[in-house]
């Protein structure tokens, strides 16, 4: 814009300026979404000191990640989620699970549940609060660095899913509580998370991951290594109570799955958007090689929960399901 | 069976704090990121946010807000309100838009700091939600600005703004990043929700969305107060953050987190809100001065806050209370003599019923104010344009961005300096501007505000023109006096003695 002649006279235009030059008509999601995360200058982030904290940070972790592209303005989600369409989509979500959740309590599903299998979803499914909470948190940092607001609006998105399964899970720990009084749940998640040998892969991976700060590197192992290694988990539960004839928990996890789906799109179309620039294939390779063993440990000692080989079967059927490089 | 109350299972989703053992607490939540005040994990368990909402709640009643105000805004796009609105009500949407927008999605981003590294999980639950909101406020006004961009070149800037070198802009970065981005989660959760939100502009939004249906724009009344909605939500956030850090000995390093955000805060909203109300705002329209609006809404609310939390008034409140009178006069007049900068057309708003009305609301404004005015419509009617344009920009503050706003005639000299180390001198539009300063310089050192620059040779050539292209606006967005002089001829027509002082030269400031 700084090119403009100082005599010329701009005149008002169709759309934003920084859309007037697209072929296309902007859509409303390009009007609402691209170009509206801002930075100080060329140098700097914030508006600041170069050395605060945060600036130093930025450079750090954004600034000088591997993970680079020369215009990221110019991504797009292939969904064009905006927020109101993200709400209107997820009410109308909620109010299918609404659903399930008042006609299995009315058919007093969870009184009829096997014993057995009770104490499998005190050990398996409850304490997943943990675990989708710490997504829901590496969510957040993806939204606090990643460098243009069509990231930045995935993310956050992102975040809200992951709010809502924590929100959901905690949901079904106080009502299978009330069955259950004596089963631990709302009381045992905590000790399981942090000392049951099923959740210590999670566990491990997703510290480490919450301590891992360059923005790149946090963002492709949440999407490509952590998060499916959770639909592989969910996936496994979902096959058992199948077989146990847990229909809720079943339909929760479907709907559930439905979500990340939407996240595998978008990070499909990023990885699509980030190989534009050769140097990015060899970052997102070198950090699948990196976190793919944490993925790896954290099915296996799941999966073996449910019974021999199990472990050795998710670890197959996540390396499926990570989003890949074109 | 029914579905489950909330507040059956509620606690159980804020249930989420864990100790790591793979890594350190401090490598998940480093201080600098997430409690400059030292609390552990376990002392912020006891965090509990006031206003408690599910996340299927959440979208159930965010996708009914926004379709309310999407769709009255489709039923009212034929209206032709804005073609046949006030150009001063026209200025107030440009300037709201340009001056707000993008700052609500740098707030997604702080949001999500507090959803990310606050120790509470009840505050990372809000914050998510918190995150969430910004969002919307930041499309929702897009969409509606985006309207009027083919009626005005000045209405792009509702997304540009905060990517160019405008003073303006450079003063609002500095504002957001020293209360949000720049700060940790604990002490953002109180500059950010408790100050600016809670404070200012949860209170400004109630008081816009009333001054929007006044006119009639009961489009952009029904938005506001949509987006108000939100506000007051998740404004909560920091209440409950000083609750905890009161309740574990942190009053006093809470008390000066206020009083920093309290500060930063008025000077934006007097530098911008004051014009707005009292100046471009239609007369017959205007229900309450600025300084009504502030005594009534921003003090009575604040002190009623701060009681509440057993935290004292900012130790410079009675200034505060002192500026309510002046700050904003001045400013106005500065705002309006650097108009080409501005991405709105300032109404003078100094008509002489206007005139009479500040002066019933301000006694002694014509004394201060009216007699510059004077000079300044003078050089108007004889199209003395070196007079009424200026010839450089004035001092600006190296804290806040904005200039001085004193009273003139009274002896106003720039008083308030620190002589640093870095051997610069740094310059304060107040003493608590320069105290914000005195308590952590190394958070402003080396920054340079656009007069810095302009000095230090960074802005080539060092002409107005060439500032007004350095700070990226243009002819056809440059800001002109909204009444084209017509203030000044009838300011002439009513008292032709009012207009015969002396030339003045105005143009280089106060």
């Amino acid at each position: 814009m700084t090119d403009v002649s100082p005599t010329e006279s701009l005149k008002p235009l169709r759309t934003w300026s920084h859309l007037a030059g697209q072929r296309k008509r902007p859509s409303e999601y390009e009007i609402v979404t691209i170009n509206t995360l801002f930075r100080a200058n060329e140098r700097e982030a914030l508006e600041l000191a170069s050395d605060v904290p945060m600036n130093r940070w930025y450079k750090r972790h954004r600034a000088e990640s591997r993970l680079q592209h020369d215009d990221w303005n110019a991504f797009r989600d292939p969904d064009a989620v905006t927020y109101r369409a993200y709400c209107t989509e997820r009410d109308r979500d909620e109010v299918y699970v609404d659903g399930l959740l008042e006609q299995y309590a009315a058919q007093r599903h969870d009184a009829g549940l096997p014993a057995d299998w009770v104490d499998r979803l005190a050990a398996l499914y409850t304490p997943c609060r943990y675990l989708f909470h710490t997504t829901q948190m590496t969510s957040a940092y993806a939204v606090v660095m990643a460098p243009a607001s069509p990231v930045v609006n995935c993310a956050v998105f992102q975040m809200g899913d992951a709010f809502r399964w924590l929100s959901r899970v905690a949901y079904r720990t106080a009502e299978l509580g009330k069955t259950y009084p004596q089963s631990g749940f709302g009381k045992q998640e905590r000790a399981r998370w942090e000392g049951a040998a099923e959740w210590q892969g999670f566990r491990e991976m997703m510290e480490r991951l919450l301590a891992t700060y360059d923005w790149g590197e946090s963002l492709i192992a949440l999407n490509c290594v952590a998060l499916p290694a959770v639909d592989v988990a969910l996936q496994q539960l979902k096959q058992d109570a199948v077989a146990r004839n847990d229909g809720l928990t079943r339909f929760l996890i479907e709907a559930q799955l439905g979500n990340s789906a939407r996240r595998t799109r978008w990070m499909q179309a990023f990885l699509g958007f980030i190989s534009q620039r050769p140097e990015n294939g060899a970052f997102v390779r070198e950090v699948l090689g990196r976190w793919g063993p944490y993925g790896d440990r954290a099915v296996q000692a799941y999966g073996d929960a449910f019974g021999a080989g199990r472990g050795a079967e998710a670890v197959v059927a996540q390396e499926e399901a990570r989003p890949r490089m074109p | 069976m029914a579905l489950l109350n909330r507040s059956e299972w509620y606690d159980i989703a804020r249930d989420t704090n864990w100790t790591p053992s793979y890594v350190g607490v401090e490598d998940i939540f480093p201080d600098e990121m997430s409690d400059a005040f030292g609390l552990s994990l376990d002392q912020w368990n006891a965090y509990d946010e006031p206003f408690k909402i599910s996340y299927r709640e959440y979208v159930q009643v965010q996708s009914r807000k926004d379709a309310d105000a999407y769709s009255v805004k489709a039923a009212l796009a034929r209206s032709n309100f804005y073609d046949n609105a006030h150009p001063g009500w026209q200025s107030i949407l440009k300037m709201h838009f340009g001056a707000l927008v993008l700052l609500e999605y740098n707030a997604v981003i702080a949001e999500a700091k507090m959803a990310r590294f606050a120790k509470a999980p009840g505050m990372r639950n809000m914050a998510t939600f918190g995150s969430m909101d910004e969002l919307r406020h930041a499309q929702i006004q897009l969409y509606f600005a985006h309207e009027n961009v083919s009626k005005s070149r000045q209405f792009d800037w509702a997304i540009k703004c905060f990517h160019t070198q405008n003073w303006a802009a450079v003063a609002g970065r500095a504002m957001i990043d020293d209360l949000c981005l720049g700060r940790d989660a604990a002490t953002m959760s109180i500059m950010l929700t408790f100050a600016l939100e809670q404070g200012f502009t949860n209170l400004q939004f109630l008081g816009l969305a009333a001054d929007a249906a006044e006119v009639g724009d009961y489009s952009f009344s029904n938005l506001i107060s949509s987006v108000q909605t939100d506000e007051a939500r998740h404004a909560q956030i920091g209440t409950a953050a000083l609750k905890v850090l009161i309740a574990n000995g942190k009053k006093e390093q809470a008390q000066r987190a206020v009083d920093i955000a309290f500060w930063r805060n008025w000077r934006m909203f007097m530098t911008l809100t004051g014009p707005a109300i009292d100046y471009l705002t239609p007369l017959e329209k205007r229900h309450q001065s600025f300084k009504e609006f502030v005594h009534e809404f921003i003090v009575a609310q604040f002190e009623r806050s701060l009681e509440d939390l057993g935290l004292d008034k900012p130790w410079y409140w009675d200034l505060f209370l002192r500026t309510v009178d002046y700050f904003h006069h001045s400013g106005h007049l500065e705002l309006w003599f650097v108009r080409q900068t501005l991405f709105w057309n300032p109404s003078a708003g100094v008509s002489p019923p206007e005139r009479a009305w500040l002066e019933e609301k301000y006694p002694g404004w014509g004394e201060k104010w009216g007699r510059m005015w004077d000079v300044v419509g003078q050089n108007a009617i004889e199209g003395r344009d070196d007079k009424v344009f200026p010839k450089t920009f004035p001092v600006l503050c190296n804290v806040c961005g904005t200039s001085s706003g004193g009273i003139p005639y009274n002896g106003y000299h720039q008083g308030h300096w620190t002589d640093h180390g870095d051997g610069r001198r740094y310059y304060f539009c107040s003493a608590p501007c320069k105290w914000i300063f005195d308590v952590d310089p190394k958070r402003y050192l080396g920054h340079l505000s656009i007069t810095d620059r302009l000095l230090a040779g960074q802005i080539l050539p060092p002409t107005v023109e060439g500032a007004l292209q350095y700070m990226g606006i243009h002819p056809g967005e440059r800001g002109a006096d909204a009444d084209d002089y017509a203030w000044a001829h009838q300011c002439a027509a009513v008292s032709p003695s009012q207009t015969k002082v002396p030339h003045g030269n105005l143009a280089t400031g106060l």
